[in-house]
């Protein structure tokens, strides 16, 4: 839990893409937070050129946004499932919401699948189901069958391409990376004509909510992630040629820290999963900024936003954001930290 | 040279389509395909597997966003990237007949599969290519594409749609390292012909005789060639050489 506590009014939940109020995805707010000073500046998101230089990295997760929300059904009883992390090629942690399921009988889906309950995930109250299909099979029955994870603020069934950011390409997020969505292609065009290159890596986000005032704990909370060579390659160059590397989103963080930590603090190509918690005891060794939105008091990714600002700081731009009336969750506004 | 590459094809239960698979399957190509009917696209699936090649076959309707999401979805969860699009899927509609007999519906629905389906593909495809540098599209056009034939009704106009897809792509594309082109296979003896000029009477070359322009294109030899059209029956490519 945060001691930075503060209360999101209804009106500030994001509960529609801003491109259903006509305008275009990078229109959204921007708040420009001093790392050092504290000082805020209010903009829209498109000006985030005006923000970087020349030389600057910005690296965003494309890992891809998959319809983890299924249907479960247990004899008479319907119940939602939400995928939140795949374990093996069949095997995924899960979250049934509510408790009204037998934990020895096989759950079925439609079209002949069904998953086995085969023991816990990796933290309370996620559960381990086995399905019986997988690989290419599993993933094609998902998209027949899952829809997006949508939470109690969103009222309309947005498709699951509305929870998808421009670059995405690799399925395996059971949410949204949602740091990125401002992004268009028009705009990572404008960045990378100025110099400003953009690139990627890959962490697949687990489920950010269990229900009932329940968070994720990050270090019962594994995440698998990818970083390619040349986003690493690009990395060392922009760190020995002393420009900034700035994070879109808290999950790019927890990849690149993960690396640098587990290499000695080099940045090279890996693969793995990481359970790394990242708080304002910290030491960043590679993300000098980061890109986000605006998280809930009770979420983990504010202890993350304090390894970047402190608490004080934090907070101030926070009471910043409600008063102008920013958007909270992941059709909302932005949060540039530099 | 294409070793590994991972080429994704539509409509490939038949006709060109299906000779392309088999011939990068051949080449040691990872092989995406997608076909309406699941029935002769699992066959060209295990002909692929029977040449030791991996393959991801998705059935789907490729002017459906869904269906498109879903195939790409599947195909890059299981090999991480794609290299290559083909954009191959397409019908001919009702014909031979004039415009002026033209159903109003299947005009519409040539259009939605030949030209909405390229973008819907293509959109869905350049994510992947565009955050890594580097991609072929390669786009099927015909002779029909650029000059008006009698009695070829909507499909005809749909290939101009495609040739003017192409160009603005290529346009907006300029420099990012992906690359998109077209080929006019010409006249093969596939389904498709037999349905445009009925009991034809002239030989007809077969699909499978003329590949070296996707080979070509596919390549790394092609790495700065974006928005050309070729035509397939004319382009004759030694590998390990240039073209351009």
């Amino acid at each position: 839990m945060n001691d930075t506590a503060f209360d999101i009014p209804p009106h500030l939940n994001a509960a529609a893409p801003v491109e259903f109020t006509g305008k275009s995805r990078d229109e959204v707010k921007m708040m420009v937070l001093n790392r050092r000073t504290g000082g805020c500046l209010h903009t829209r998101f498109q000006q985030l050129p005006d923000h970087l230089s020349k030389g600057d990295l910005l690296v965003v997760n494309n890992s891809r946004t998959i319809p983890a929300s299924l249907q479960g059904k247990q004899g008479d009883r319907v119940f939602e499932v939400r995928l939140s992390r795949k374990v093996s090629s069949n095997e995924w942690d899960a979250l049934i919401p509510g408790s009204i399921y037998d934990t020895a009988l096989p759950i079925s889906f439609g079209d002949g699948v069904s998953a086995a309950m085969v023991g816990k995930g990796s933290e309370q109250p996620l559960v381990r189901l086995a399905f019986t299909i997988e690989s290419a099979a599993f993933y094609d029955f998902l998209y027949r069958k899952g829809q997006p994870i949508r939470y109690e603020y969103i009222d309309v069934p947005w498709p699951l391409d509305q929870y998808q950011t421009v670059y995405g390409s690799v399925p395996g997020s059971v949410e949204m990376a949602s740091a990125g969505r401002a992004f268009t292609w028009k705009l990572i065009s404008q960045l990378r004509g100025a110099g400003i290159e953009v690139v990627p890596l890959q962490l697949h986000a687990g489920l950010s909510y269990y229900g009932d005032d329940r968070w994720p704990s990050p270090k019962h909370h594994p995440e698998e992630y990818h970083l390619p060579h040349g986003t690493a390659e690009a990395i060392r160059k922009a760190k020995t040629e002393g420009n900034r590397v700035i994070a879109v989103g808290t999950t790019v963080v927890r990849a690149l820290e993960t690396v640098a930590a587990e290499h000695a603090g080099n940045l090279v190509a890996a693969k793995g999963v990481t359970d790394l918690y990242i708080t304002k005891e910290s030491c960043l060794r590679v993300a000098d900024g980061l890109l986000t939105g605006l998280h809930e008091p009770q979420a983990s990714h504010l202890d993350l936003l304090k390894a970047f600002v402190s608490d004080e700081h934090l907070f101030g731009a926070y009471q910043n954001a409600l008063a102008k009336g920013y958007m909270w969750h992941e059709f909302g506004d932005m949060n540039l930290i530099l | 040279m294409l070793n590994n590459k991972v080429i994704m094809i539509t409509g490939a239960s038949k006709g060109l389509g299906k000779e392309l698979a088999l011939q990068f399957a051949r080449e040691g190509a990872k092989l995406a395909i997608t076909a309406r009917n699941p029935g002769p696209l699992s066959i060209v699936e295990k002909e692929i597997r029977a040449l030791g090649a991996e393959v991801v076959a998705t059935a789907g309707d490729m002017s459906v966003p869904g269906d498109v999401d879903r195939f790409v979805s599947v195909s890059e969860e299981a090999f991480g990237r794609i290299d290559v699009l083909i954009n191959n899927a397409s019908i001919f509609g009702p014909g031979p007949r004039l415009l002026s007999d033209y159903p109003e519906d299947d005009f519409l629905e040539v259009l939605r599969v030949n030209a909405f389906n390229p973008f819907i593909v293509t959109k869905r495809v350049l994510p992947g290519m565009m955050m890594k540098n580097a991609g072929s599209i390669i786009n099927l056009t015909s002779e029909a594409g650029k000059t008006g034939f009698a009695e070829w009704g909507a499909y005809g106009i749909s290939k101009f749609a495609v040739e003017g897809l192409t160009g603005t792509w290529s346009d907006e594309l300029d420099g990012c390292g992906v690359r998109i082109n077209m080929v006019d296979p010409g006249e093969m003896d596939t389904g498709m012909h037999d349905k445009a000029v009925p009991d034809c009477d002239y030989p007809l070359a077969k699909p499978h005789e003329h590949m070296d322009v996707f080979l070509y294109l596919a390549s790394d030899a092609a790495q700065n060639v974006s928005g050309k059209r070729f035509e397939a029956q004319e382009f004759n490519w030694k590998q390990g050489e240039e073209n351009e």
